[in-house]
């Protein structure tokens, strides 16, 4: 590079006094929070010479294994929609009508009220629906109640929209339950909302009604809404059945968070919602829908062809398909929690029932030279070739989150190299 | 129980402590999307049919314009082959990358690699990450006007400073380089050009291109260039990506799948790296659009997985026709518009999808402004035209040419005689 006289810059220095452009540490802080992130360094302690194949129990993506592929109708009708030549265009803000109307026919089978199509917003997958919702919400000076264990897109996108976080603890031994005493405390006059996952990552726990009532109820005291994110709906293999928490949008009122990504194992293809579950109608009337359009209006969309696939795939896809996703959902929970009951330094506080995942405790008591759960990981990579995920991105210091939704015969694989890690590891 | 109570007769403001983003609003409303609405909602139900929409740039529904069947069955073979319903990796699928690299080198004097490309979900997307990455305190961004603006949008969602600088029309809209430079201070990070551009249908000449490059590197700033209509030329000046000039200045070229295959609901496009010196690299701009891309969504990895095949396999034939079918119909509306007395054309058309005109007033009757304009003649002709307004550019209009042949002549016609019913005598 020449500067003006000819001459060549001599020193980094230069380099950035001569540009003016350069890092916006702002977004570096929040790219930080990400499990990609995290993972990606866990999976880079991987040696090449190591087990294989490689056990990804770090992820929730079980759509590349044959147990979890998508039902032949969800392809059908995206193969559909795209011959049809009539959905290669823009979409509108919302999304298209007869996608929204799908999803709020779909939404409302297990409310005690009809949603409408303009209750239902589309986004390009779950992981959209949060961005958008926390920007809506980020004005000066406010604030949102996180749990902890969570999951950190949230935190990503609050620390980059500068929405203040306020963090209230799941009780292990309750069940994962929220701690609405806490809540209580945490919450002032600027707390905006407080956020639920249900079904739940990355606990594997499922809210009991009772509970769920007495969130709705602490939360309307408190005069914030409960963002629900249900991305995990009907996800459920245990004794607690999934409850929407829009069951008690007269209560409070409940922006619901869903996607076809996980009960259609179809990440990849960007389709979600944010669902006004709100039958008082407070979200429009204090205008929080109008800044949700607006942030719409200039934000990418889902694609518009899978937009119009939509109402096909609702309304089309057998239970049959459905209760075999659960059925392998609940035998890969069961496999994990016997494996890791086996193990004697680590515990699992509460039996999954839900999601694709659950929280253990590691007891670095039991271990030689394991200093924390990031270092757990990096090493059980390193030798066994298996990924999990560090508590600490969750802000669960020597916990650790293990993904059970992968082929069942890898699940063995990557539970018994687990296992036999913690062996050779523990104290004699 | 007793909060309660107090709770009941309270405002809705001091029951509930969450409410409107006014800054989200502000940001929503400098959408083309936004205006349009309101212009589409003066349609009358008793109104002239069909609907003339020349309003926004999407040609996509109309026969002419079909993409290619290879295009379509490319997405289909990536659907049925089940192995792309996961999650896509941050920077995008490495095959796709690479498609794109390839694609971008045949038309600059260096090569791409895959690292050099992130995927983005259609130029929007490209266009919302770059603005973040480069929203430092205090920083500002030199924007066209007219322009698109999306970009404003996006400025004023993350607080960066907007400075617009004019396109010439008497120039063939080229950029005004004296402004440029009077506008820059030691806080510019980067000027924005669209070419072909969008609004005014100008494509740039290569000595024009190159006294950019040299501009911005003099006053050290990047350039964005956003090429979404890249390869829409059908004018004497041919399409020249700024790439071309990557080692005076650093630049980053933002495109997508969107316009020259007629696709804008498959939202893939890209951001690329044209800048062989990587200087984008060590100055961690690129460590900051990597950082977004690990909290945003991807483009849909299936359509990913569709990408080399739809690149490597669409053959010349669409293109020249898409191109044809433009030529064809940028003739036809420059012509017309030459009939229409309250109606100027400073530059016939050569690339993109539009073309600006300007609105003369003084030969109108009850015309208060473009605004005016247009809803009017939504209400009456039932033909939408975007207000130039939107674009910062009060009394000028944005005709969109890329719709089906014979809908833009009764468009047109529509347009002329809503002029004449309205002109003075």
């Amino acid at each position: 590079m020449e500067k003006e006289n000819g001459a060549k810059p001599s020193s980094e220095e230069e380099m950035m006094e001569r540009w003016r452009f350069g890092e916006n540490k702002a977004v570096a802080a929040a790219g930080g929070r990400s499990i990609r992130a995290t993972l990606n360094k866990v999976v880079s302690s991987v040696d090449e010479n190591g087990p294989r194949p490689v056990i990804p129990l770090g992820h929730g993506d079980p759509s590349v294994f044959p147990s979890f592929r998508t039902t032949p109708i969800a392809e059908e009708a995206i193969v559909e929609a795209v011959r049809s030549a009539q959905f290669n265009n823009y979409a509108p803000t919302n999304g298209v009508l007869p996608a929204r109307r799908a999803v709020a026919e779909y939404l409302s089978k297990d409310l005690p009220y009809k949603l409408s199509p303009d209750d239902v917003f589309l986004t390009a997958g779950c992981a959209q629906a949060i961005d958008i919702l926390v920007s809506a919400l980020a004005r000066p000076n406010a604030n949102i109640l996180l749990p902890r264990p969570g999951f950190p897109m949230y935190e990503a996108r609050c620390t980059y929209t500068n929405l203040e976080m306020r963090h209230f603890d799941l009780i292990p031994e309750q069940g994962w339950e929220v701690d609405l005493n806490q809540v209580e405390k945490l919450a002032d006059e600027n707390t905006v909302a407080i956020v639920i996952i249900n079904p739940n990552n990355p606990c594997g726990s499922v809210l009991k009604y009772q509970h769920m009532e007495e969130i709705a109820k602490t939360a309307r005291k408190l005069g914030v809404m409960v963002i629900s994110d249900e991305v995990y709906d009907h996800l459920t293999f245990g004794s607690n059945p999934f409850i929407p928490m829009g069951v008690f949008g007269n209560v409070v009122p409940v922006l619901t968070l869903g996607a076809i990504s996980k009960r259609w194992v179809v990440p990849g293809w960007r389709l979600g919602w944010i669902a006004t579950t709100d039958p008082k109608g407070i979200l429009r009337k204090t205008k929080v829908v109008d800044s949700i359009r607006s942030i719409l209006d200039i934000t990418t969309d889902p694609a518009t062809f899978i937009q119009g696939a939509v109402p096909q795939i609702i309304e089309k896809t057998k239970d049959d398909f459905f209760n075999n996703i659960i059925h392998v959902l609940r035998d890969a929970a069961e496999l994990c929690y016997n494996i890791i009951k086996d193990i004697k330094c680590i515990t699992c506080p509460h039996k999954p029932e839900g999601s694709m995942f659950v929280m253990v405790k590691l007891n670095l008591s039991y271990l030689v030279d394991i200093s924390d759960d990031v270092d757990f990981c990096s090493k059980l990579a390193k030798e066994e070739s298996v990924i999990v995920l560090p508590g600490s991105a969750l802000e669960m210091k020597n916990w650790l989150r293990i993904t059970f939704a992968v082929e069942p015969t890898s699940l063995v694989v990557g539970l018994e190299r687990l296992k036999s890690f913690c062996e050779r590891h523990e104290k004699n | 129980m007793e909060k309660e109570k107090e709770n009941a007769g309270k405002p809705l403001e001091e029951k509930w402590h969450f409410g409107h983003n006014k800054a989200a609003a502000a940001a929503g409303s400098r959408s083309i999307r936004g205006t349009l609405s309101k212009v589409i909602a003066s349609v009358e139900e008793t109104g002239p049919r069909p609907l003339i929409q020349l309003g926004h740039g999407d040609p996509s529904p109309f026969p002419s314009f079909r993409t290619t069947p290879i295009a379509e069955d490319a997405i289909l073979e990536a659907v049925k082959s089940a192995q792309y319903n996961h999650y896509s990796p941050s920077s995008g699928l490495l095959p796709a990358r690479r498609a794109v690299a390839e694609y971008l080198s045949k038309d600059i004097p260096y090569k791409l690699s895959s690292d050099d490309i992130f995927l983005t979900a259609g130029c929007a997307q490209a266009i919302d990450i770059v603005i973040a990455a480069l929203a430092r305190p205090d920083a500002n961004i030199l924007l066209p006007r007219p322009g698109f603006p999306l970009y404003d949008a996006r400025c004023t969602f993350y607080n960066v400073e907007m400075r617009h600088f004019d396109l010439i029309p008497e120039q063939g809209w080229e950029l005004d380089l004296d402004q440029v430079e009077k506008l820059t201070d030691e806080n510019t990070v980067a000027i924005v050009l669209i070419n072909p551009n969008n609004p005014s249908g100008s494509v740039l000449k290569y000595q024009h291109m190159e006294e950019i490059a040299k501009t911005a590197r003099k006053l050290g700033i990047m350039v964005i260039s956003d090429e979404a209509y890249g390869h829409l030329t059908f004018g004497s000046n041919p399409f020249i990506p700024m790439g071309v000039f990557g080692d005076v200045v650093p630049i980053l070229t933002l495109g997508s799948i969107s316009k020259r295959w007629v696709v804008p609901g498959w939202r893939l496009g890209w951001i690329a790296m044209t800048d062989p010196k990587g200087i984008l690299s060590e100055t961690k701009v690129i460590d900051s659009i990597r950082s977004i891309l690990d909290i945003t969504i991807n483009p849909v990895t299936f359509i990913q997985g569709a990408i080399p095949q739809i690149i490597e396999k669409t053959k010349d034939d669409f293109f020249n026709n898409i191109i044809h079918v433009l030529r064809g119909a940028a003739e036809l509306c420059y012509n017309k518009i030459k009939d229409i007395k309250c109606i100027t054309c400073p530059h016939k058309p050569e690339g993109s999808m539009f073309v600006m005109v300007k609105l003369n007033l003084s030969y109108l009757v009850d015309i208060s402004d473009d605004v005016d304009f247009c809803i009017k003649l939504a209400k009456e002709d039932s033909v939408i035209i975007c207000p130039g307004s939107v674009l910062e550019m009060k009394n000028w209009l944005r005709i969109t040419f890329a719709i089906e042949p014979a809908s833009l002549e009764v468009g047109l016609e529509r347009l002329k005689s809503f002029c004449e019913r309205h002109g003075k005598n």
